[in-house]
């Protein structure tokens, strides 16, 4: 069998014995080794991105190291620095395995346990040699410096929470300052035992001094510093079950071996985010997914759904947890194998139901396969399949949509509904490193963004229709508040982005106080609503020239004439400062086709071609004027 | 016909990723390539994993020591498996 068919075996024996398990991993994993030496590498990187599961055993993850290590990597790979207080090479190995899985190669510098503070600190280190992205700080409750006595004031410990907080916020700013780097810093996981028994929360019981100092760390923490909440992964495991203490004292590990995994897919979800590689929608099937039952044959009344019925309770609890979901910026949409307006009536008229049709950015119900559907919907969210979360209920809808959409990620579902949830809340898909605005509206954004379909439909005339819009944007230089937001769109922005230029929240600081760099954020508002931050442009002023280097926008904003607008900004900027020429680089990927002609579209000429396929383009400003505009400039927002 | 061996062996062959590892009493952490201290202890690992036991502290170092051999391991498996 090939390595796809037995991927099928290996993620559905998860939830059988041990024996089952044992034996369907042998046989996956010896088709990837088959596979590996056949020089079937993409069969290899589609298997291993859906067999990569922080339910692993902590030798399958090994194995699964080895055979990645035969795999032609990146040329560029993302560089991080794994800066251990115990011993890291588990996690090291973890991390390497889930972020292939995720779509980014790395490769790590380790230096053995306990030597963090002089690796930071020595500016001669092989730290700085090896000049990382990122930094991860992997310490636990070990590192810290003398915890209070007990007994202490709560003054006389907040002191101490300060104090300690302060000492490793030293460490960030030495690695920011030294390599512009972003950290990741592990927050400290309360022991297993209370010494206050049920007392232990009080401000100076460990656990209470822990507690506070990791509330400290997370309130505290510049932009560039994440908190990784390893304290949360110690309570979801058990504190018991997680603090096996033997291999500590044997092998320095943080944990017990059972949790490895887990801990390292943890920290790899935080930096695949990093990258703009989490999941941005959840596409749900219907029946027996959000009620019970077929609502095609059980009708409005038959399907199991609310209060009074323990299983139609569990679909309900599904319901809440996906709506809190949306309310954080995930976007939701239906894929069902229904009567359209059967499946509509559901969500107008069933008094149960949590989710209403507000809250789906997108519905498809038809008989179409789910494969082709799970594209459509990609295509008019106007996202990437690799940002979809497939949930079905059905086995064999979900191994179609692997086979036909690969890069849409579709957890394993358990038949009891009440583990819906676990089941997807195991994967972190949804990853989070900092919180915008645009996360919490998102859903609002792409609501609005189906109502402008609608009329731009019903328009005949392009001009009239974005008249119609009334749009005001606001343009201006990456301020405090938008840092997130900017940072968060040039790492993930694909398709509309003339470079892929990828800049880290501690880049663009360095950039801001640089007065020959020039940053513009722009954000775009409708009559339909706010679309927010949507368009970054980073530029150089060189001599007579203002030089491109990134520019980029949001697809929800497209056929808007946002680029034009920004053009004409850029120019007035241009000329404000007497400079003669804008210019600028098309860098093609296999994402950003849609940008080909970009410049040529706003009047550059083309100055050039290199072999690679990269363009340069100028516009000359002398006698330049800009076009009429359907955007109007408003005032600064506050 | 030595008991938990064929199991013993196929924990052996995943750790090392080597199929064609055949174990015998006699043989010790010098004849395996990469039985360092961190093999050691993912071999700990999986021999507790694959068999749902435990090891004492005291044991997890013992078997790495000199003179501790593949037959001093499956006695202790056999000593902790018939305990159960």
């Amino acid at each position: 069998m090939s390595s796809r068919e037995l991927l099928e075996n290996h993620l559905a024996a998860a939830r059988g014995t041990p024996a089952l398990r044992a034996a369907a991993w042998s046989a996956l994993s010896a088709a990837l080794k088959a596979d590996v030496e056949a020089g079937r590498f993409d069969e290899v990187r589609e298997v291993v991105k859906s067999a990569a599961l922080p339910t692993l055993d902590l030798a399958w993850v090994q194995a699964l190291h080895r055979i990645l290590a035969k795999l032609p990597r990146a040329e560029r790979p993302l560089k991080v620095a794994v800066l251990g207080g115990f011993t890291t090479d588990y996690l090291v190995q973890g991390i390497d395995v889930f972020l292939f899985a995720s779509g980014v190669d790395v490769q790590v510098y380790s230096p053995s346990y306990g030597t963090f503070r002089q690796e930071i600190l020595d500016p001669e280190s092989e730290l700085y040699r090896f000049a990382p992205s990122i930094v991860y700080l992997a310490t636990s409750r070990r590192d810290l410096g003398p915890f209070p006595s007990v007994g202490e004031s709560p003054e006389r410990v907040a002191e101490h929470v300060a104090a300690e907080r302060d000492q490793w916020a030293r460490l960030w700013q030495t690695l920011h300052d030294r390599l512009g780097c972003q950290v990741i810093q592990n927050n400290f996981d309360a022991p297993p035992w209370r010494l206050l028994a049920n007392c232990e929360m009080s401000a100076s019981a460990p656990g209470g001094y822990l507690t506070r100092l990791n509330l400290a760390l997370v309130d505290g923490a510049p932009a560039y510093v994440t908190i990784h909440d390893v304290d949360g992964l110690s309570a979801s495991a058990g504190r018991q079950a997680w603090g096996d203490e033997r291999y500590f004292h044997v092998a320095k590990l943080p944990c017990a071996p059972a949790s490895l995994v887990d801990y390292a897919h943890s920290v790899s979800s935080v930096i695949a985010a990093l990258r703009g590689k989490a999941r941005k929608c959840l596409v749900l099937d219907l029946d027996n997914t959000l009620w019970g039952g077929v609502v095609g044959d059980d009708g409005l009344g038959g399907i199991r759904l609310g209060q009074g019925d323990a299983v139609g309770e569990a679909f309900l609890a599904f319901q809440e947890y996906v709506l809190g979901l949306s309310r954080r910026g995930i976007l939701l949409a239906v894929c069902s194998k229904n009567t359209d307006s059967v499946a509509r009536e559901v969500f107008e008229k069933h008094s149960e139901m949590r989710l209403g049709l507000r809250d789906i950015a997108c519905f498809v119900a038809n008989w179409d396969d789910k494969a082709t559907n799970v594209r459509a919907i990609a295509k008019t969210l106007n996202i990437g399949l690799d940002s979809l979360v497939f949930v079905d209920d059905n086995p064999a809808e979900r191994s179609l949509v692997r086979k036909f959409a690969p890069l849409v990620a579709v957890p394993e579902l358990p038949t009891d509904a009440a583990g819906y949830v676990a089941a997807l809340e195991q994967h972190r898909y949804f990853q989070v490193t900092a919180l915008t605005k645009e996360d919490l509206h998102r859903a609002e954004y792409y609501r609005a963004e189906a109502e402008r379909k609608h009329i731009e439909e019903s328009a005949t005339d392009l001009g009239e229709f974005l008249r119609s819009l009334s749009m005001v944007a606001q343009v201006g230089p990456v301020s405090p508040l938008s840092l997130e937001r900017t940072v968060q769109l040039i790492n993930k922005s694909n398709q509309y982005n003339l470079t892929t230029r990828r800049y880290s929240n501690a880049d663009l600081v360095a950039l801001l106080g640089d007065p020959r760099w020039i940053t513009r954020t722009v954000t775009l508002a409708d009559k339909f609503g706010d679309n927010g931050l949507i368009s970054v442009v980073i530029a150089k002023i060189e001599g007579d020239d203002l030089l491109v280097d990134t520019w980029l926008m949001s697809c929800r904003v497209l056929k808007r004439t946002v680029e034009h607008y920004v053009r004409n900004h850029l120019a007035s900027l241009a000329l404000e400062r007497k400079l003669r020429r804008i210019r600028g680089d098309y860098i093609p990927t296999p994402k950003n086709a849609l940008v080909e002609d970009h410049y040529q579209r706003l009047g550059f000429s083309c100055t050039g071609k290199d072999a690679d396929g990269r363009t340069h383009w100028e516009l000359a400003l002398e006698g330049w004027s800009p076009g009429p505009s359907f955007i109007e400039t408003g005032t600064a927002r506050t | 016909m030595i008991p938990y061996r064929e199991e013993l062996q196929g924990v052996f062959r995943e750790v090392f990723g080597d199929d064609a590892i055949v174990l015998r009493p006699e043989m010790t952490s010098a004849d395996f390539d990469g039985w360092d201290s961190l093999q050691h202890v993912t071999l700990m690992i999986a021999i507790e994993t694959r068999f749902n036991i435990r090891f004492a502290t005291a044991e997890i170092s013992r078997l790495k020591t000199e003179g501790s051999t593949v037959g001093t391991m499956l006695e202790l498996l056999r000593a902790k498996l018939a305990d159960r």
